[in-house]
């Protein structure tokens, strides 16, 4: 297995070497960079794929430069695995990750802690001692996964909760067909848990597995599925008029994003924390939505849409 | 039907060779599986593992893959061939170059993007993934059944003619024989294309290995991912094996 994941790391740094890596817009100091000063530093800043992890990249390194630090972009690498290898190698020094993604993926659990601050201290703990990665503070946001439907469906079939359409899946499984990516279907904090803790089961004749990203448009369309699962914080549910069907059971666990940064990192350059901290306590649910929805709906470069947030709250000058 | 003018080509040797990978190649994939079986149960498996490596999750996913494969070329030797014959025969053989020429740019275009733009545009599922697989796979077939037909020694159709063969006898007596071993190198192209390829069907809901790849790369979990990666190889040499077979069968002896 050491060498599995030797290779996995290799694999990397190969795939990350040859990625799109800049150093992109500078930004003056705001609020962030009182009495912190990153001057001489040079920082990777690391994400995946999905628009997310995009504007997150670019927040965290607008903010960064605004200190003084030099700071290099490899915003965009594919998959939460590639990523966390480019980190534990040293290709980055920082990204975003979820509570839950770690819980399961990285420390090798199959069942997720229901209450969101144990969650986080378990994985926080677990990662510092096992893989030297320190989370630091945790954002209110909770991008967790969610069943959505078209809102007009939902009045139409009577349902209010997932209770609601566990009924549905027994009584009439063809109204209840649901879209689920290949993740979700996989892990027992999503499809296989789900149907367990609501006590249904759908026949795979009324289960359609897609890429994520194809499965808001499905959902909205109605075809080939009425439900879908979906991120809870993606700006896609509003602008197709879907509403997240509310999880009446608490089922699905919380997934707090967080920035995760290497140990040695953290320990020479304190200031990281201190910079980053205001800028977690201010993304809510609300507020990733949005900025996810300028990117996605409204076609915004990820660098634009974290720019001008953070001038708006002052966080960077300019 | 024996031709004395064919120039001398001694077919001992590669049919020396594909005997002896005829057999060692069922043997040597029946050991690879056994291996990969046995370092699966090996393992200490937990509950996302346990789920996606289930006997009848794997054995539906496999079927499911053959299935796609199995559909998929049969539809393209039944498109493709035909096709290549008529287009290499008057009046629609002035059509074979710009159709040549298409077949080749054809070639270029990916089959994630072939996949994916027939979801958008009309639908998802089984038979959707078959239209893409072979969308991507029969221009190598055609090609190489109007470059096959058109390698045939003119002097051996006028010899064919000359003796009172019908054209339809000449064709299927005389071209079509010459020209399989070009025409079946290209349905081994195609049929190892499609089973890589179908693979990507897994991401428009026509199932197949390509879940396992998924499940196993989102997860990080290596033996999900290993089981189906290598059971994709495995039935891709199979797929390439019955393949030589078919050829040995189909090729006119002496060539």
């Amino acid at each position: 297995m050491r060498k599995l994941s030797a290779a996995a790391s290799l694999a990397a740094v190969a795939l990350t070497a040859g990625c799109f890596s800049s150093t992109g817009t500078d930004a003056k100091a705001g609020s962030l960079a009182e009495g912190n000063s990153l001057k001489g530093v040079t920082l990777t800043v690391g994400s995946k794929e999905f628009t997310e992890q995009l504007v997150l990249c670019q927040v965290t390194a607008l903010a960064l430069r605004s200190a003084g630090a030099t700071v290099k972009e490899k915003c965009g690498l594919q998959g939460s695995n590639t990523t966390r290898a480019a980190l534990t190698s040293g290709s980055i020094d920082m990204y975003w990750e979820y509570t839950g993604t770690a819980w399961v993926n990285y420390l090798k659990q199959t069942e997720p802690i229901g209450d969101p601050a144990r969650q986080y201290a378990a994985v926080a703990e677990q990662d510092l001692a096992k893989n030297k990665v320190k989370w630091l503070a945790p954002a209110p946001a909770n991008n967790t996964y969610a069943l959505a439907v078209k809102t007009t469906t939902m009045r139409r079939l009577g349902i209010a909760d997932l209770s609601g359409y566990a009924r549905l899946a027994k009584s009439d499984p063809s109204k209840a067909s649901t879209c689920v990516a290949s993740e979700f279907a996989g892990r027992s904090d999503g499809w296989p848990g789900l149907q367990k803790a609501y006590g249904f089961s759908l026949p795979k004749s009324d289960v359609a597995t897609l890429a994520e990203g194809a499965i808001y448009d499905a959902v909205g369309k109605g075809k080939p599925c009425a439900f879908g699962e979906v991120a809870t914080t993606d700006g896609r549910i509003k602008a197709l008029g879907l509403t997240p069907v509310p999880d009446d059971k608490k089922f699905f666990p919380v997934y707090n994003p967080a920035l995760t940064v290497r140990e040695s990192v953290y320990r020479d350059d304190p200031a990281v924390e201190k910079i980053v901290k205001p800028i977690a306590a201010a993304l809510t649910d609300a507020v990733l939505r949005e900025l996810n929805g300028e990117v996605d709906i409204k076609g915004e470069q990820p660098s634009r849409v974290a720019e001008t947030w953070l001038k708006s709250k002052g966080f960077i000058g300019g | 039907m024996t031709v004395t003018a064919v120039p001398e080509r001694t077919g001992d040797e590669t049919a020396g060779r594909s005997l002896a990978g005829l057999l060692v190649t069922p043997v040597f994939l029946a050991a690879v599986s056994a291996a990969l079986y046995l370092y699966v149960r090996g393992l200490d498996l937990d509950a996302i593992e346990r789920r996606s490596l289930g006997r009848s999750e794997i054995t539906h996913q496999f079927l499911q893959h053959v299935r796609l494969v199995a559909v998929s070329t049969a539809l393209v030797l039944a498109i493709a061939v035909p096709l290549g014959v008529l287009l290499t025969r008057p009046p629609l053989d002035r059509l074979s170059a710009p159709f040549l020429a298409l077949a080749n740019v054809g070639q270029a275009v990916p089959s994630i993007g072939v996949l994916v733009l027939l979801a958008v545009t009309v639908g998802i599922g089984f038979q959707k993934a078959v239209v893409a697989l072979i969308l991507v796979s029969a221009l190598p077939v055609l090609r190489n059944t109007m470059v096959g037909l058109r390698g045939v020694d003119r002097s051996l159709i006028e010899a064919g003619r000359g003796i009172g063969l019908s054209r339809a006898a000449v064709l299927f007596r005389v071209e079509l024989p010459l020209a399989v071993p070009v025409i079946l190198a290209s349905v081994r192209v195609a049929v190892i294309l499609n089973v890589g390829s179908a693979t990507l069907a897994a991401f428009t809901n026509a199932g197949g290995l390509g879940d396992l790849i998924n499940t196993g790369i989102s997860l990080n979990r290596t033996p999900i991912l290993l089981t189906g990666s290598v059971l994709t190889a495995v039935l891709a040499m199979a797929a390439d094996w019955l393949i030589g077979i078919v050829e040995l069968v189909l090729r006119p002896r002496g060539l």
